[in-house]
């Protein structure tokens, strides 16, 4: 199946439907790769580096371009991130999302400890490395689109206009 | 199942591959190209930065390791046109001094060639690639015949950091560029819109897909996608002749012989190709020496950033930049390191993926993010720093004891920097800084530095037991199995490699034709 058509598509009550990360997010998608919670955990966070980056979807943003394998169009294959470990990176994210979050601590708190690694009990690679990579994500989503360059007063000035949905 | 027989096969549609497949197959040779990736067209690149990373490496991954990793998954590409699809068309000459480090320096390695070898078909090349320049502003520039198209225009963020090296008593000049200023040969001129990393369409850009793709097709060459080239096999009857290459393509293990073997899959995957070639009788072609994969390099390189009053608007341009700046290229051996270095001075750039300014900037979150990125968009000024890295031993490709899922070894990089080079690099970013302020920017910081572009591992030379192949790259101890392209480095320079590795395709080319 070509990239386009794995990455574009949604589950949505049952049906598989094509929708752009936006779409799916309105329409309450249903997460194939990761769980709700730990979509959740992780959309958080994102919104509060990148505000805008939920309604842009950064949550089947994610769940579609990890389901597309090989044909993965996220910028951790630049940033260390091999394509095959990319399911076991965002998955091994969102669980200590999940319990940094659990703390009582505000999210503030918790992306401010993230960022200085000293978020107590984090597994895996250093806090602030995985949150850079999501800042990166969330940027994609929400500022790398002809609609994002619109918000921020730049010309897209496409030769050949990138098909919406991913 | 053996296929027909070609006079040459080369592995790898990239810069170097095609180019010698159009050069050998309009010399009457009968030529088959095997390209590890798909089929790329014109109306596949798509302008987004997102879309973009499809053009890059994305066959089974490339382990890393040392203190300055090359950075494989960026540089490293995929398909027809290779690595080049997404070059951002900077082509510049390497200066006299870079094929003498070992000779003047005493560190590194000599090329078996010099500047006087190359002249010629820099010439030559770049007529029939097309680069727009201006070669009096370039006073630092090797004797050379001028550039056949003018220099591409100035836009609003060069003509503001220009005003940084010219108080600073430094100079620029148009930067050379493998871009169409005006049409030429057919081909569009440049729309200015930076969505070179994503893939010219256009044809703008002198990428493989324009310019010998369709020479190559024409005189006859045969190609074939996702062709996984897995090793080269010597003849039963002569250790010296290499008889074909086996390769897998739909699931298929399949080979094909041929006189002649050109391994032109960068450089990283053409080691890996030699060194998977080694037997129980036989040492990997060309590593009697236990050379092969060793001197990896890699250019140390990082942008600076300022925020300016005035209106900059970096969407503006192309992703190369404007300027050129190689005041100091020739000052190998200034105090504060070691190495020559350049500036690419006022790239167009976008707010995300991995050179984006949003991205480069964690520091900036939240609230504060939006109305920061808009400023960026209108007042943001940025250039790139170039150094020069040094051919070590101990930097090299091997094969990792990891398979893919079809028995073909990963490969493993380890690149660590030079100290020397380092310092270097620290010395010339602190200088880019400065520089940046005196062009007026109220704010100023840099990213970190990266790997760009990948050489070396194959190196050429006159000594066999310190080299892999020859002065026209031939392995020493084949008679007829050849290395194309930025494998053969000896040294890196501080200029971008394009110009220089079609420059000596095209002198193996001659050679080969047995016009040299």
């Amino acid at each position: 199946m070509a990239s386009t058509l794995i990455t574009a598509s949604y589950l949505i009550m049952g049906e598989r439907l094509t929708l752009t990360p936006a779409e799916a997010a309105e329409l309450k998608f249903t997460p194939e790769v990761l769980t709700h919670a730990e979509l959740g955990a992780i959309e958080a966070v994102a919104e509060h580096l990148v505000p805008g980056a939920a309604e842009a979807g950064i949550a089947p943003y994610l769940d579609a371009q990890l389901r597309a394998g090989k044909h993965s169009l996220l910028i951790g294959k630049y940033l260390g991130v091999d394509i095959s470990t990319q399911t076991g990176f965002y998955r091994s994210l969102a669980s200590n999302l999940q319990q940094a979050l659990q703390t009582g601590s505000s999210t503030s708190a918790v992306v401010s400890a993230l960022w200085s690694d000293t978020q107590p009990d984090w597994e895996g690679p250093p806090a602030s490395y995985m949150l850079f990579v999501l800042r990166a994500d969330a940027l994609d989503v929400t500022y790398g689109t002809p609609e994002g360059f619109e918000n921020l007063g730049i010309p897209y000035m496409a030769h050949i206009m990138p098909e919406q949905p991913w | 199942m053996v296929s027909e027989k070609p006079d040459v096969v080369i592995v790898g549609a990239g810069a170097a591959g095609l180019m010698l497949a159009a050069r050998l197959a309009e010399g009457g040779q009968s030529v088959t190209v095997l390209e590890a990736g798909p089929e790329r067209k014109l109306s596949d690149l798509t302008s987004s930065q997102i879309w973009a990373r499809k053009l890059k490496w994305s066959e089974p991954a490339v382990s890393e390791s040392g203190d300055h990793k090359i950075g494989h998954a960026f540089n490293a590409g995929s398909g027809t046109g290779g690595s080049a699809i997404h070059h951002y068309g900077v082509w510049l000459r390497m200066h006299e001094g870079d094929f003498s480090l070992k000779r003047d320096h005493g560190l590194g390695l000599d090329w078996p060639l010099n500047y006087a070898d190359l002249a010629p078909h820099y010439d030559r090349v770049q007529t029939e690639v097309g680069l727009s320049g201006d070669a009096d502003q370039e006073r630092w520039r090797p004797k050379g015949a001028p550039y056949p198209m003018p220099p591409l225009p100035l836009f609003a963020q060069s003509r503001v950091l220009a005003q940084g090296f010219e108080k600073t008593g430094r100079h620029t000049s148009p930067l050379p560029l493998a871009i169409n200023s005006q049409p030429y040969q057919g081909r569009r001129s440049c729309q200015y819109d930076g969505w070179c990393d994503a893939g010219c369409p256009i044809g703008a850009l002198g990428n493989p897909l324009v310019v010998w793709l369709p020479r190559a097709l024409a005189a006859g060459v045969r190609l074939e996608h996702g062709a996984r080239v897995s090793r080269v096999i010597r003849s039963a009857n002569n250790a010296q002749h290499m008889e074909s290459v086996e390769y897998l393509r739909d699931g298929e293990r399949k080979t094909l012989r041929a006189d002649r073997i050109i391994i032109a899959a960068f450089a990283v995957q053409s080691v890996r190709i030699l060194q998977s070639s080694a037997t129980e009788q036989h040492v990997a072609p060309g590593n009697h020496s236990d050379k092969l994969g060793r001197y990896l390099m890699t250019h140390p390189a990082a942008t600076v950033f300022g925020l300016f009053d005035e209106e900059t608007y970096p969407h503006q341009g192309v992703s190369a930049g404007q300027l050129l700046n190689h005041d100091d290229y020739d000052k190998k051996n200034a105090s504060g390191g070691f190495g020559s270095s350049q500036w690419m001075i006022g790239h167009a750039i976008k707010p995300h993926d991995l050179l984006g300014y949003g991205t480069g900037r964690p520091d900036i979150s939240g609230a504060e993010l939006e109305p920061w990125l808009k400023r960026a968009a209108r007042h943001l000024g940025n250039m790139t720093l170039v150094c020069e890295d040094i051919a070590a031993h101990e930097n090299r490709i091997t094969l990792s004891d990891r398979l893919d899922s079809d028995g073909i070894p990963y490969a493993h990089t380890h690149h660590d920097l030079d100290p020397a080079a380092a310092a270097r690099w620290t010395q010339r970013m602190s200088e880019g800084a400065d520089i940046m302020r005196a062009a007026g920017a109220s704010e100023v910081w840099s990213g970190p530095r990266i790997g760009m572009h990948i050489l070396g591992g194959a190196v050429m030379g006159n000594d066999p037991a310190q080299s892999v192949t020859d002065a026209f790259g031939r392995v020493h101890d084949t008679d007829n199995l050849y290395i194309a392209g930025t494998a053969l480095f000896p040294s890196s320079g501080a200029v971008n490699p394009t110009f220089t590795l079609t420059a000596l395709a095209s002198r193996q080319a001659d050679h080969l034709l047995g016009k040299s």
